[in-house]
């Protein structure tokens, strides 16, 4: 967890305007808004940087302006001259995940087919466990507390219907589907999503329906479902349309107004947005389809673990995010993030491609807790307020930053830089009360408890998204992140076998860098089905469905991108046997024939059983090849070396618990806003950066790069 | 550096930090296997419906880990490795044995188990276990459970422990044995190598787990982690009062005859422990809606460990407070050569529910817990089976999991919720329609909540959903059973009443022109299963050719209602309508709300005066009594406030919305209603003194009560507000449903509130 607590703000970097020279243009920025605050990175072409972060205001774009302003205070120039000098400006924002969080979205009706209104309200049996985790899920008292997004007096039908094959079944009642959009009027919707069965093949009643509202509803904002997610399905398929009816009105104002603010202010480069899929693009492309970037944080940040790793020359690592109240880890294999059709938030199940992020709810925030006997860590937490006990701002639950402390591993006096005092007395009391009593315990062996037991939570997730997927941990890059990433990154790195990783210098800061250094990239998916018998081999029919439907993704991923000359195109095909559930996304030709396809399920196969053991493959049971995905992006500039830094300063030694709660190991305490290349230091110590500590375990050992990365060997 | 930190480890067989770690492996391992399974299954029972079951036993067959899947599905693969054990059977590492007999631990045929032994240097660690239900396994029908059947060895293949792999070698002439039993090969065939991947993702991780820290400490945090649940379960037993509860229910027809079935229960509660007598009971049927001894353990299983396991680790420990009484030869203890394919959706589910209400009337009657009593969900589930060729030319088969969609009970402290699906299914999910329509030939002509269906009540039962089906071939074939179209199953608790039936009708040839254009155009124009054309066809019409110009159309059962319906605020009500799940008719009849509306018809609010006239009326028709002649009823039914007959130095304890059972000075005690009528004296024995009455239900739930069946309202003396509802046998009087143990220093009385 971060434990920045002043209003102002937290300062990684070369700070003197010296070392930024004001003579020179192409400066990249990156920002992030986070429920917190709002983080902003930013890089001269010379190749230095810094970061720095200043409180989230309630409207969201003040803040993003005195984050600007706080950056062009730390360059020592004015606004203005800085504003100029920006070639790049890319953002991500949580905005519309809290607006639809706290319902402060958009009045939306939701248009159905006749006889379907009730999609969200069955929510295929989904929606009553959504938000339920662990033991939650064996209480049945708890289930049902998520409302539809369109509550059902907003939900109309209209006379229509289409086949699986895209034929007219029913034409469109015009006089239903304008009596439908009447009562939507007289009820003061601010939004229309409509979603029609199998709008997917035959989009014609969709957009007859969308003219209507034009006419009917001429303020109203319009999101059909065969733009925002097309693919079969339309529990997720009408979810996503309406979340992103619902989003649209509140993102289309904050991207005006924020736009509005910045050319105020001088800057004249375009605004890239970060997406759920990782990477940007143009701000202009989410106004129309929000709900892309509904979780576009978390997705930056494994973008620039994945960014980390091309510099390195690592293509496959492992992201850790451990932030206040969550873990999550993304995946990045041979040089790209995997990729997920369907993500679940609000309740709901959202069809966007996004980055596939894994989380557990465990952070520094994480309340631990005794019940019967059993010690448990999270998911129940702490947050900013009250916060773990050592803040001394009433928590009395130990966290696991409670536990850090105690273990010797956070500083009580310069941790956080924000002129807090961290109460380590206090801490000590709360594990030993609430920890210690009930298991036999004193505070060291309590919190050395809570610390094993919190790693080894993080490490089955790791576990869950390497060896559960056929990946051997130990041929990727583990980078940290967040307020807790590099602290406990060395105790995974056992779990696993793994023999160290890597903190990058905007360790605390890693979406907004993902978000100023990531490609531009669009992603565009596209029905298309097809099904081989057992015994059937694909055929040239076969292969003009997929290029037709390649065609269409390709031309929608290419749409958004200002140079698509330029531009790199990549496929792939959801596949599975028939008759199964779970899919594999594989890389298809651009213009598949029956040779290639005959290939491209022998690809299938092959990842199939790498998955699931060798043998598990059943070709008699015959395939099916549902979508494909079209990605399109384009290069950003690599980022160049940093020319400067700073050598590790010695700040003191101190004793911290490892392994044994009564022998602490005496450590070496280092500090350092942004490390110059070329350093080494010997474990056990401790590396702070602001807003985080690296451990160094006994054994191992630190050393840095010119990107002010710090390499950690673990000395497994 | 690792190593000296595991030595340590090993030697530290109870650190409790090492034991938390290794259990949460346990858990994470356990969904590993999940994850496995449904990756790797090709039948939209696993994939879709999560109708499966995958562990980790101790070496004597105690789950000691399950996911969250279909609980009555947990007993079944331990009774399997029980009956290995038993028997003898020479077991070597790499061994993985078959089942599916339900005279061994299945329910039925179509649920197919798997069991390894989990050797670690030599030694049995423990066991992984999986099953899941196969859509067809073999027999006289399609599905492997036919109304038709008589015998057991009419419904499909019957592997009593079988190893399918022989220390790692797949034995591929078991495997085509299998595969050549059923219709559905491909499907099968992808199961069972979901299962082996499944048991050897198991095997793997364990061994891992072993050699990371110890076998001793992984077998004695799995050993501690069902002890620990039981004792979690007796310390929770501890805070419930003690005493007798009856519950029954009942199923219609075992497919030859319309018979009428009771499935009886005594359940007794004495400190920590659980007795279930089924000896009241029918005896076993004629036909296949029978389950064996293992689906009544399954059925106990099913409801107790929701009912009382919330927040307590699912492993066996939650069953071991639990003695199962029940003479062979019954309904539920049936024997060969008593047929059992549907044992899952008959018997077993009706055990479930009477489980169900037994155990929640003792927590209705506990303060601290009162809040989640609940009433029954979804007293059922409404089988459709379609088979034939699909428009792609292949032979196929489905077992539709829509009928999950039935509405939940509603709890003591809010409404049920809408298609919530039934108490053995902790995370139920059905498929998309378009997903259905893309891979068979079933074409939906609507899918929707059922108005009316949720259970009337203070708090509302959860609606059942509703689906209308054609085909997009000429012909398939359809098999259609159920129970509960003549039993309200979903039966309320604490004067709510029962949930909707089930309805299922066939209109035959409504679509006559050809092509799917007509028959879509004619039929969405608002088609009901109250058209003309609709057939009813009562519980189980068995198989029948369904065509591309037939409709058949199915409404599920809503969840059980608790509390009188004329105690709901009218403002809730009033957002039922608004959300149009409650019609205006019932409104007035079932709520007793007057409506106000525009000039156009459009509801615009409810009318005080003439609400609290109708409820009155309503009460005194009870009675048998003029309106002025009752007394107004308690509004305030907040269970910690004094009731109204109290007097100095008593102490009361709520056993549901309007009964307080009153301990006084003397210590005899009594019960009372909220309103002040003395029902019962020296015992919970309450019918005694309240009003019996003739009760209809709303034609939703009563239209079509079996003639066997009739119902019973029991109402406040006084007041006449609804305390209770029975349905029971015409030839056989109501019961007395709750007997607490109130002799001095008893539970009950600890649990009382003092003025």
């Amino acid at each position: 967890m971060t434990l920045e607590t002043t209003s102002r703000a937290q300062l990684t970097g070369n700070e003197t305007s010296t070392d930024l020279p004001d003579d020179t243009t192409g400066w990249a920025i990156g920002t992030d808004v986070g429920g917190t605050f709002t983080d902003l990175w930013l890089r001269a072409p010379s190749g230095k940087s810094f970061v720095c972060k200043s409180p989230t205001t309630a409207d969201v774009v003040t803040g993003v302006i005195n984050a600007v302003h706080l950056a062009a205070e730390i360059a020592g120039l004015s606004t203005e001259n800085m504003c100029r000098r920006v070639s790049r400006f890319g953002h991500g924002t949580t905005v519309g995940l809290n607006a639809l969080l706290t319902g402060r979205s958009a009045r939306v009706g939701l248009v159905t087919t006749q006889g379907f209104g009730d999609v969200l309200e069955i929510g295929r049996l989904r929606r009553g466990t959504a938000g339920l985790n662990g033991l939650d899920l064996g209480d049945y008292f708890l289930r049902g507390r998520t409302a539809p997004l369109v509550p059902r007096n907003l939900v109309v039908e209209v006379t229509e219907r289409v086949n699986p094959q895209g034929e007219i079944v029913t034409p469109l009642d015009l006089g239903s589907a304008r009596r439908a959009l009447e009562t939507l009027r007289d009820e003061g919707v601010e939004a229309v999503a409509v979603c029609l069965l199998w709008a997917t093949e035959n989009a014609s009643h969709e957009a007859a329906v969308a003219e209507l509202v034009k006419e009917i509803l001429p303020d109203a904002f319009v999101s059909v479902s065969h733009d925002i997610a097309p693919s079969v399905g339309e529990y997720a398929r009408a979810s996503t349309t309406a979340a992103n009816a619902a989003l649209g009105p509140v993102a289309g104002h904050y991207l005006v107004k924020l736009e509005t603010e910045l050319r105020t202010l001088g800057m004249e480069a375009p605004i890239m947005m970060t997406t759920n899929a990782g990477g940007v693009v143009p701000a202009a492309t989410l106004t129309a389809s929000p709900v892309k970037g509904l979780l576009s944080g978390p997705a930056s940040c494994v973008v620039a673990g994945q960014s980390l790793g091309k510099t390195l020359n690592q293509p496959n690592v492992l992201t850790l995010d451990v932030g206040g109240t969550s873990f999550d880890v993304g995946v990045v294999v041979n040089g790209a993030p995997l990729l997920r059709d369907e993500v679940t938030f609000g309740g709901a199940d959202m069809r966007v491609p996004s980055v596939d992020i894994a989380s557990i709810g465990a952070g520094g925030g994480s309340i631990a807790a005794v019940t019967d006997g059993i010690l448990t860590v999270g998911p129940r937490s702490a947050g900013a307020t009250p916060g773990p006990v050592c803040y001394g701002k009433g928590g009395t639950e130990p966290t696991t930053t409670d536990a850090d402390l105690v273990l010797g591993v956070l500083d009580p006096d310069s941790f956080g830089s924000g002129g807090i005092r961290l109460d380590v007395d206090a801490a000590s009391r709360a594990l030993e009360e609430k920890i210690g009593k009930p298991l036999g315990l004193n505070a060291q062996e309590s919190a050395r408890a809570v610390r094993e037991l919190f790693d080894s939570a993080m490490a089955d997730l790791l576990r869950s998204v390497t060896i559960e997927r056929g990946h051997d941990p130990r041929e990727f890059t583990l980078v940290a992140g967040g307020g807790s990433g590099p602290s406990h990154a060395w105790a995974m790195c056992r779990e696993l076998g793994l023999d160290g990783f890597v903190v990058p210098a905007t360790a605390t800061a890693q979406s907004a860098f993902g978000a100023g250094t990531s490609d531009l990239r669009t992603t565009a998916s596209r029905t298309g089905y097809i099904r081989l018998s057992p015994g059937l081999e694909p055929d040239e029919t076969h292969a003009l469905t997929l290029c037709a439907a390649l065609e269409d993704a390709r031309d929608r991923a290419l749409a958004a991108i200002p140079d698509p000359e330029s531009s790199t195109l990549q496929y792939t095909a959801a596949v599975r046997y028939r008759g199964q559930a779970h899919h594999l996304d594989v890389g298809l030709d651009a213009a598949p024939d029956a040779a290639t396809l005959s290939k491209f399920l022998a690809r299938f196969e092959s990842e199939y059983e790498l998955l699931f053991g060798k043998g598990a493959g059943f070709r008699e049971a015959g395939f099916e090849i549902l979508s494909v995905r079209a990605t399109a992006a384009l290069a950003s500039a690599a980022p160049g070396a940093s020319t400067a830094g700073e050598a590790f300063e010695f700040r003191g030694v101190r004793g911290v618990i490892f392994d044994d709660p009564a022998a602490p190991d005496t450590t070496t305490v280092y500090g350092c806003s942004w490390p110059a290349a070329d350093q080494s230091v010997a474990g056990p110590c401790l590396i702070q950066l602001p807003g985080c500590v690296v451990v160094v375990p006994p054994g191992g050992t630190a050393t840095t790069d010119a990107h002010g990365a710090i390499h950690v060997k673990v000395g497994n | 550096m690792n190593t000296t930190l595991d030595a340590q480890r090993v030697n530290t067989v109870t650190d409790p930090v090492i034991a938390q770690v290794v259990r949460s492996r346990l858990v994470a391992i356990t969904d590993q296997m999940r994850l496995a399974l449904q990756a790797v299954s090709g039948s939209p029972t696993v994939t879709e419906a999560s109708d499966f079951f995958t562990g980790l036993y101790l070496p004597d067959g105690s789950f000691a880990t399950m996911g969250h899947q279909v609980t009555f599905e947990a007993p079944p693969v331990g009774a399997l490795i029980r009956h290995l054990l038993d028997s003898g059977r020479d077991l070597k590492d790499g061994d993985r044995i078959i089942g599916n007999d339900p005279f061994v631990g299945a329910l039925h045929q179509n649920d197919l188990q798997m069991c390894a032994p989990l050797f670690v240097d030599g030694e049995l660690v423990a066991w992984a276990g999986v099953m899941a239900h196969e859509t067809d396994i073999g027999g006289m029908d399609f599905a492997s459970w036919s109304p038709k059947a008589k015998e057991i060895w009419q419904e499909g293949l019957r592997i009593p422990a079988v190893k399918l792999v022989d220390r790692g070698e797949l034995r591929e002439d078991v495997l085509d044995m299998i595969l050549e039993a059923t219709r559905l090969p491909a499907q099968v065939g992808l199961d069972i190598r979901a299962f082996i991947a499944t048991l050897n993702v198991a095997g793997e991780r364990l061994t891992e787990l072993c050699r990371r820290y110890g076998k001793n400490v992984v077998q004695t945090a799995m050993a501690t982690m069902v002890d620990d649940s039981e004792a979690t379960l007796r310390r929770r037993l501890l805070e419930l009062p003690d005493g007798v509860v009856h519950t029954r229910d009942f199923l219609e027809h075992d497919g030859h005859s319309n018979e009428l079935y009771v499935v009886d229960l005594v359940l007794t509660k004495q400190d920590d422990s659980l007795i279930f007598d089924f000896s009241g009971s029918s005896g076993q049927a004629a036909g296949f809606v029978n389950c064996s001894r293992a689906g009544l353990i399954g059925g106990v299983a099913g409801a107790l460990i929701p009912t009382l396991g919330f927040g307590i680790p699912w492993n066996d420990g939650l069953l071991r407070p639990t003695e199962i009484v029940a003479p062979d030869g019954l309904i539920c203890t049936a024997l060969p050569p008593a047929p059992v394919g549907s044992a899952t959706v008959e018997t077993v589910w009706v055990v479930s529910n009477v489980v169900s209400a037994a155990l929640n009337r003792l927590l209705a009657a506990t303060p601290k817990f009162a809040h989640r009593a609940q009433a029954v969900n979804s007293g059922t589930m409404a089988t459709f089976n379609l088979s034939g060729r699909n428009q792609f030319g292949e032979k196929f088969g489905l077992h539709l999991m829509d009928p999950l969609a039935g509405g939940f009970g509603a709890f003591m402290a809010h409404d049920g919720q809408d298609a919530a699906g039934p108490i053995n299914t902790p995370c139920p999910s059905i498929a998309d329609v378009e997903v259905n329509e893309q891979g068979t030939p079933l074409v939906y002509l609507y899918r929707r909540l059922a108005k009316d269906t949720g259970g009337a009540g203070r708090r509302r039962g959860g609606l059942g959903a509703e689906v209308a089906l054609t085909i997009s071939v000429n012909e398939a074939e359809a098999l259609v059973m159920t129970h509960g179209a003549e039993v309200p199953n979903s039966a309320g608790l604490s004067g709510g009443l029962p949930g909707g039936v089930i309805r299922q009708s066939l209109a035959q040839g409504i679509l006559h022109n050809s092509g799917q254009t007509a028959i879509l155009a004619g039929a969405l124009s608002g088609i009901t299963e109250d058209a003309p054309g609709f057939e009813n066809l009562g519980s189980k019409p068995g198989a029948f050719p369904l065509t591309s110009s037939d409709v058949f159309a199915v409404t599920w059962q809503g969840g059980g209602g608790m509390g009188d319906p004329l105690d709901r605020n009218p403002e809730e009500l009033l957002e039922d309508i608004r959300r149009d799940v409650v019609s205006t008719a019932a409104a007035r009849d079932t709520y007793g709300v007057v409506l106000t509306s525009s000039t156009s018809g459009r509801v615009t609010g409810w009318d005080e005066t003439g609400t609290s006239q109708l409820r009155r009326a309503l009460r005194a028709a009870r009675l048998g009594k003029a309106p002025e002649m009752v007394k107004e009823s308690c509004l305030e039914l907040d269970s910690a406030l004094p009731p109204a007959g109290l007097t100095t130095g008593e102490s009361w304890l709520p056993l549901s919305d309007r009964l307080r059972a009153i301990q006084a000075v003397d210590e005899t005690w009594r019960v009372e209603t909220v309103d002040g009528a003395v029902l019962s004296n020296g015992s919970t024995r309450w019918r005694e003194g309240a009003h019996a009455f003739a009760l209809e239900l709303p034609p939703r739930v009563g239209s079509t009560l079996h003639e066997k069946l009739t119902v019973t309202g029991w109402a406040c003396p006084l007041t006449g507000s609804l305390l209770a509802v029975d349905i029971h046998e015409k030839a056989s009087s109501p019961f007395h449903d709750l007997e607490l143990n109130i002799s001095a220093g008893s539970r009950a009385a600890e649990l009382t509130f003092q003025a």
